[in-house]
């Protein structure tokens, strides 16, 4: 088995306690997680905006409200179920003192004291997936590949990839193709704003006239492109070399467009990649961010990932002609 | 009168590869799939080249380099796939049509320019 890759996950905390506050990010900085500090005003807001979260820490009291933890954890657990909620407590580890309703909303309790049990609960519910490191490091070749054939001029800067277990979909417009491989079975998808791929059209950053930037169907093209580049070179570099059995299973796929929110049907977390295009001609110029999340809800064996070596090969002569 | 169809259902794709040829001197017609890609052979049997996409929907490209040499009985036009495939069994198959070459994509112009030209000369 190949080495695992390092993949971080934003955590949600929300915790007035100053001690309590430092342990959190000590703790988070030792598990690879990402805090960001809400409060008891902004956290449904937050929640309702962010898009790329794995879990969400929240005090039992805030302020003088001995149980108000509780009940945002309630009204959290409603908003954004597939979001595990880690409670804090004062005096008592677990959740078993807490009425069955209650229980349900938290995927565990803990007190400061006892923080390391966090760990394996953390291990379980975010980073369980295994993700070899050749993986990441190939899917951000290929999509590094993919975008700078489809953008000129523009600096490209892809983040450490991430694990989410949130499902909400991220700007207007979404691409969605099958990912097939002898060790993995899902989907990928690319979300963008339109707006900001309309504004590198007008710019001429692509191979799209400037004139046709105000057609939306333009730009639904130009990322289905780029998805139809990385599913391409996914596939040639991880591809099934001789055909597929003869029953694959399929599951729907659900998405709500009221709360912009897709279900594959399986709770696993999704490894994520924050793609960001900057122009170093116009530093003014607003950061686009294309986010990609890879879903392997059908099957994920990486204990059997391989990487086809002739297709690595071959990829060095990507873009020029093979005479027959 | 164009030299070059330009096969693809993807407008980017056929911005991209089209404003190239052009800017090298070359005319250039579209198709947005296999289907429409026939058809358009069938308009004009003096097409030099066709560059063409395999994954399109309502006729692949593959499919449509089969049917203009066993429909249209056009053996003289040249078809060159340029796509994100690039198993050996597809690209045997389409040698077995009368290919004359292949492209993974992405397009990379200048490498491909001088090869076309002598295509079309």
């Amino acid at each position: 088995m190949t080495e695992a890759a390092t993949v971080i996950s934003k955590v949600l905390v929300l915790d007035s306690d100053p001690d309590c506050q430092h342990a959190l990010k000590d703790f988070c900085a030792s598990h690879s997680l990402s805090p960001l500090r809400v409060n008891r005003g902004n956290l449904l807001a937050v929640l309702r905006s962010n898009v790329d979260l794995g879990a969400i820490l929240i005090a039992e009291r805030i302020g003088d409200d001995a149980q108000a933890g509780i009940e945002l954890g309630r009204q959290v657990h409603q908003l954004r179920p597939e979001l595990p909620i880690f409670l804090r407590r004062e005096q008592l580890d677990g959740l078993d003192d807490l009425a069955l309703a209650d229980r349900s909303a938290f995927m565990a309790g803990y007190t400061l004291g006892h923080i390391a049990r966090l760990e394996s609960v953390i291990q379980d519910s975010i980073f369980c997936q295994y993700y070899p490191n050749a993986l990441v490091r190939g899917i951000t070749e290929i999509t590094q590949t993919a975008l700078r054939s489809q953008f000129q001029g523009l600096d490209l800067h892809i983040d450490t990839p991430y694990i989410v277990r949130d499902r909400l979909l991220y700007g207007e417009i979404f691409t969605l193709i099958p990912i097939e491989s002898p060790w993995c079975r899902g989907y990928m998808s690319l979300q963008a704003i339109e707006a900001n791929l309309q504004q590198l059209v007008k710019a001429e950053h692509t191979h799209i006239s400037a004139d046709d930037g105000d057609d939306f169907r333009n730009l639904n093209g130009l990322l289905g492109e780029i998805t139809n580049l990385i599913w391409g070179a996914f596939k040639n570099r991880y591809g099934r070399l001789e055909s597929s059995g003869p029953l694959l299973a399929q599951v729907p796929i659900i998405i709500n467009h009221l709360h912009r929110y897709i279900s594959f049907g399986s709770t696993d977390p999704q490894l994520c990649f924050r793609c960001t295009l900057t122009n170093p001609a116009n530093p003014d110029m607003t950061p686009i961010v294309i986010y990609q999340r890879f879903i392997f809800n059908l099957s994920w064996r990486p204990e059997d990932f391989m990487e086809n070596q002739a297709s690595v090969e071959n990829l060095v002569s990507t873009g020029e002609l093979e005479l027959f | 009168m164009a030299q070059i169809l330009v096969v693809d259902d993807s407008s980017t794709v056929r911005n991209e590869v089209g404003d190239f040829l052009k800017s090298n001197g070359l005319e250039v017609a579209f198709a947005i799939d296999g289907r429409d890609g026939l058809s358009k052979l069938k308009a004009d049997p003096t097409l030099k080249l066709v560059i063409c996409d395999v994954n399109m929907p309502n006729m692949d490209g593959l499919t449509m380099a089969e049917k203009v040499r066993s429909e249209l009985k056009n053996s003289s036009v040249n078809i060159i796939m340029l796509t994100t495939e690039n198993s050996p069994a597809m690209k045997e198959r389409g040698k077995a049509a009368g290919i004359k070459g292949w492209i993974v994509k992405p397009f990379n112009g200048p490498a491909v320019i001088a090869s076309l030209k002598k295509m079309v000369a």
